[in-house]
């Protein structure tokens, strides 16, 4: 019997030897088929936004009001055209660069701002922690989208704003999500070693703690990106985002209103734009979650 | 379930719940009015009538407005001496049966209409008439160009009206300084309607939330952007009208959300039809449309106090730089015309043989060149945020101009305010290009030419801060001379220096189209843009 035992206890050694935790999320991620779809999708809407203004037809403000105007979709306008004869196609595809970078940098505003103070709350606890945390709670109080129209009608609309907006509105979220990681993480023997031949706060903060809190911060951000280019497309609806002749979805969205039963195309392609990306978006982050966070493991 | 997918799932549960609820509500709303319908009398004769338009009133003084969507409710509460005919500017014995002009021109004598009240039960006379003048003169009297609180009566009259005197319990006495041709037609227009003294007396400043006049309606209620109420006067002197009890005005600013409250039965007549939606109403069998005797001009002033637009050569290359036709086939489906001259050809004085200056971005660029801006500059555009009669989506015709304008290298910024802010920011001179348009008021070229073009009216209705000596001298005299055709021949000339001097982009004159409910009737739109509504009534 004790012979046996040993013998599995030599196998699991040898196969963690060999496989990183990174590569073993990668195995696990490979075998889910949807995170693989939504990972696909993700890549799709990267290269279209890299690549994609290049090889379209038109810019985005091509107006051809007589020639071509609300022509329903053909060979030549693939997504047909709007009200001002712009190509919708090309418009769809230079929106691709605005969504996903609006996604994109205002994910990584709140993951930069939210982990800094996070890390802050969770290490030094007492009254910093106090404050920081009644802050979120606070933000987090306000209905997510009513906050952001709130700072963008305090810093008036346009695109940046509608960026700078989404990020704050998302710091509690990573904020919280770091400070929980850090008590945990905090506590490990391995900080306690850290500590003990004298090493400092900022390098085990930042070579320690950060690193390993990165999992949750890599699922949380990709369905992060998810709401927040919904939430740019909200602000953009209502005007208070990307305005007119930028080809952000949501303003296409507001734009198509009065066309909607004449040239329902102009509200199509947008919206569907829309929900592909965030569709994407929430397949892939639930796809790494599966691999990533140690919890769902069984 | 994992919070990704549930966020998601939401989403999509949010999307359908919303339609199924956008579609309730719209039966809800109809078998409600059925229900109420019911209750009349009358079968299928509602007396009220829900009118949805797409911007607020700015005032319900008329006299302290210049904006069409006041007088749109004023008309309806207040009356003048003399009225419109129904879809003319010829001129109608109002709160005046009758009147002569003395033969110098100098003196016009009214007799009144006696035994009319006003809504606060006090009689209306001949001292009525003269306190309400009286008011607008003194008001002005003394205030800056940019500051009147009676911008219209200076814009109409200036200082002209020496004296109104009460000759009689029901006769009232107007002397000018000088003759003036359209002296009667301005006495008819919306702001020039007599206000309760009493009432002016005992609210002060605070009369412009409480009309009180002598019309078939009298005010009840106003919501700031949201709704006015103005019910049946009962003691109105012709005791045959108003044929319906009461009318609501709402602000529906969005033309389709306006089309659809229309169709769900939420509204029954709307202003502000998109063209696009003109064949779909057309084929509703419960509905109609209604056709506004076209008497308007929308433009793009370029203020001519503001950098580059100073110069003539700039206003002349920008004139080359829109491309009207487009914008007409674009953004009004052909119901317009491209505007040459800043007044519609209906109105007599019109100049037919002036060339407008053609589409063509080459020429554009030489004059922006020769004015010493081979790179263009850069400005701002303003564009209205409401739609008006003469320009159905300022926003998208702004983004039209705004695209050839930077073909040329003007690179523009499009800006665009809350309307009241928006019509108080353009007459303060602070926009540079910006969109605006003008219903005529009383069918005369005065109204269009001195009105919005001369230098008296800096301030007030000229937003583009135009001044010219030659052109002023023009107008005044076409103001006193009384013989038709030597007006005429002065407001063409007027015409081409107003053309030369370019201080607007004529646009359009536009066809405003209505619609309503198929079974409303005798509702005639008025060309001025102000509908008497006390003959509309509904019937099969």
């Amino acid at each position: 019997m004790a012979d046996i035992s040993t013998d599995k206890m030599e196998v699991n050694l040898e196969e963690e030897q060999v496989i990183s935790p990174w590569k073993e999320a990668w195995r696990t991620f490979r075998k889910n088929k949807l995170a693989l779809v939504g990972g696909g999708i993700v890549t799709f809407f990267i290269l279209l936004a890299i690549i994609g203004p290049f090889v379209v037809p038109e810019g985005i403000d091509d107006q051809k009001l007589t020639e071509a105007r609300l022509q329903p979709p053909s060979a030549e306008y693939w997504f047909g055209t709007d009200d001002f004869g712009r190509d919708i196609f090309s418009r769809v595809v230079h929106g691709a660069r605005i969504s996903l970078s609006v996604g994109f940098f205002s994910v990584m505003g709140s993951i930069i701002v939210g982990s800094f103070l996070g890390i802050l709350a969770g290490y030094y606890r007492g009254i910093v922690d106090g404050v920081i945390s009644r802050i979120f709670d606070i933000m987090l109080a306000f209905p997510s989208i009513l906050l952001a129209i709130g700072i963008v009608a305090v810093l008036g609309p346009s695109l940046q704003n509608a960026l700078i907006a989404i990020a704050i509105i998302n710091i509690p979220t990573f904020g919280r999500l770091i400070r929980s990681k850090v008590l945990s993480v905090k506590e490990e023997e391995f900080i306690l070693a850290a500590k003990s031949i004298g090493m400092k706060d900022t390098r085990i903060l930042f070579h320690h703690i950060l690193p390993n809190s990165m999992p949750p911060i890599i699922v949380q951000g990709t369905l992060a990106i998810a709401t927040a280019i919904i939430e740019a497309a909200a602000l953009g609806f209502l005007g208070l985002g990307a305005r007119s002749p930028k080809p952000e979805w949501g303003r296409m969205l507001a734009d198509s209103q009065a066309y909607f039963i004449n040239a329902p195309w102009m509200m199509i392609f947008p919206g569907l734009a829309i929900i592909l990306t965030v569709l994407g978006f929430n397949l892939l982050g639930d796809g790494l979650r599966d691999a990533l966070d140690p919890k769902m493991k069984t | 379930m994992k919070r990704g997918k549930r966020k998601w799932l939401f989403f999509l549960l949010f999307l359908f719940l919303s339609f199924a609820l956008v579609a309730c509500s719209g039966n809800n709303e109809k078998a409600g009015g059925n229900s109420d319908d019911g209750k009349d009398e009358v079968k299928d004769t509602p007396k009220e009538l829900v009118f949805g338009r797409g911007g607020d009133s700015t005032s319900l003084d008329p006299g302290a407005t210049t904006e069409g969507e006041a007088f749109k409710v004023t008309v309806n509460i207040f009356e003048n001496l003399i009225n419109f005919g129904e879809q003319n500017t010829e001129l109608e014995p109002g709160l005046a049966v009758d009147w002569n002009v003395s033969d110098d021109g100098l003196v016009y004598t009214f007799q009144l209409r006696e035994g009319v009240k006003f809504h606060d039960g006090t009689d209306f006379n001949a001292e009525a008439v003269v306190v309400n003048f009286e008011r607008w003169k003194n008001g002005n009297a003394g205030t800056s160009g940019d500051q009147t609180p009676f911008p219209y009566y200076q814009s109409m009259f200036g200082d002209n009206i020496e004296k109104v005197e009460a000759t009689g319990e029901y006769e009232v006495q107007f002397t000018l300084k000088h003759p003036q041709a359209v002296f009667l037609k301005n006495i008819a227009m919306s702001p020039f309607a007599i206000t309760s003294p009493a009432a002016l007396e005992k609210y002060g400043d605070k009369i412009n939330e409480n009309p009180v006049g002598t019309g078939p309606y009298k005010f009840v209620e106003w919501q700031r952007n949201d709704r006015i109420v103005i019910e049946k006067f009962d003691d109105y002197w012709d005791s045959e009208y108003p044929k319906i009890d009461k009318i609501i005005f709402r602000s529906i600013p969005d033309n389709s959300a306006r089309l659809n409250a229309l169709k769900t039965g939420d509204v029954d007549l709307i202003d502000g039809i998109n063209y696009s939606d003109v064949a779909a109403i057309e084929a509703d069998s419960n509905l109609q449309i209604f056709t506004r005797p076209s008497m308007n001009v929308g433009y793009l002033g370029l203020t001519t106090t503001r950098g580059p637009l100073q110069n003539k050569l700039v206003r002349q290359a920008l004139n080359h730089a829109v491309d009207k036709e487009a914008i007409i086939a674009a953004f009004y489906e052909g119901y317009a015309e491209p505007a040459k001259n800043p007044m519609p050809p209906v109105i007599s004085g019109y100049n037919d043989d002036i060339e407008d200056y053609p589409y063509d971005l080459e020429r554009a660029k030489e004059l922006l060149a020769e004015a010493g801006y081979p790179d263009g500059f850069e400005m701002e555009l303003w564009a209205m945020p409401v739609p008006r009669p003469y320009m159905p989506d300022g926003q998208k015709v702004a983004q039209a101009i705004a695209n050839t304008f930077e073909q040329i290298g003007v690179k523009v910024e499009i800006v665009s305010y809350e309307w009241g802010t928006y019509l108080e920011k353009t007459a303060a001179g602070e926009a540079d290009a910006f969109m605006l348009g003008w219903t005529g008021d009383n069918g005369d070229a005065d109204n269009f030419l001195y009105t919005l073009l001369d230098k008296d009216n800096i301030g007030t209705n000229n937003y583009t801060y135009y001044s010219n000596d030659e052109l002023h001298e023009i107008l005044v005299q076409a103001q006193r001379v009384s013989d038709e055709e030597q007006r005429v021949e002065l407001y063409k000339k007027a015409q081409e220096i107003i053309k030369e001097d370019a201080p607007w982009i004529p646009l359009v004159h536009s066809q405003p189209l209505l619609a309503g409910r198929a079974d409303i009737k005798n509702f005639l739109p008025h060309p001025t843009g102000s509908d008497r509504l006390h003959k509309v009534e509904f019937g099969n």
